[in-house]
């Protein structure tokens, strides 16, 4: 039973890693900061949700289940307001921004 | 085969973080390379937690916790920083403007 339990946790772990990978992707290839912001915001902090929760299934770590817990309600809180303080600062600022291409007609 | 799982999770995460590390030194503003250098942060707070799975001990919890308010508050503290020092429009406003001569 435990020994199915970790393969969950690890399983779980694994898809979090590939959320992240997911989101670093968006980092590199999304054309402005809006975007990239967006990317943070979002597909960082759900990647790291998951992989926060695979470590609080694993069964060696189940003495310190309320501060995995405490870590998963710190990146929920934080990430969303760091991307959002970048985006506003972007805003301000007027930095430079991704406009779609028109075609020549 | 759990090992393989954490292995296999370890590699995709080093990618993440090399695709971090090209934005930050490809950033074409200061923000850019703000919000790259807080995600390779939250690279390494994941690498953390795959370590402590790997390694079944559960100290690295409170790593986690001061390393993601570490990479969290220098970028508030980055932001308010550029709030004041960055030029309306970005780096690049003030050197065209240099650059043509087109005063205030």
């Amino acid at each position: 039973m435990s020994n199915l339990i970790e393969y969950i946790s690890a399983g779980v772990m694994l898809l979090g890693a590939f959320v992240v990978l997911v989101a670093m992707i968006g980092m590199v290839r999304l054309p402005d900061l809006f975007c990239r912001s967006h990317a943070l915001g979002k597909g960082l902090t759900l990647g790291l949700l998951i992989l926060l929760f695979g470590l609080w299934l694993d069964p060696a770590t189940n003495i310190s289940g309320l501060k995995i817990i405490a870590a998963i309600f710190f990146q929920f809180v934080t990430l969303p307001v760091a991307s959002h303080l970048l985006a506003r600062l972007a805003y301000e600022k007027n930095l430079p921004r991704h406009t779609l291409r028109r075609t020549p007609q | 085969m759990t090992a393989l799982l954490i292995n296999l999770a370890v590699a995709i995460l080093l990618a993440a973080l090399l695709l971090g590390f090209y934005r930050l030194a490809r950033g074409p503003t200061a923000a850019d390379r703000i919000l790259a250098f807080d995600a390779v942060v939250l690279c390494a707070v994941a690498l953390t937690a795959l370590l402590s799975r790997q390694w079944q001990t559960d100290v690295y919890v409170e790593l986690i916790l001061i390393v993601s308010s570490l990479g969290f508050f220098s970028t508030v503290a980055f932001v308010f920083f550029l709030q004041r020092a960055m030029p309306y429009g970005g780096e690049d406003a003030e050197e065209i403007e240099k650059g043509e001569g087109r005063g205030k």
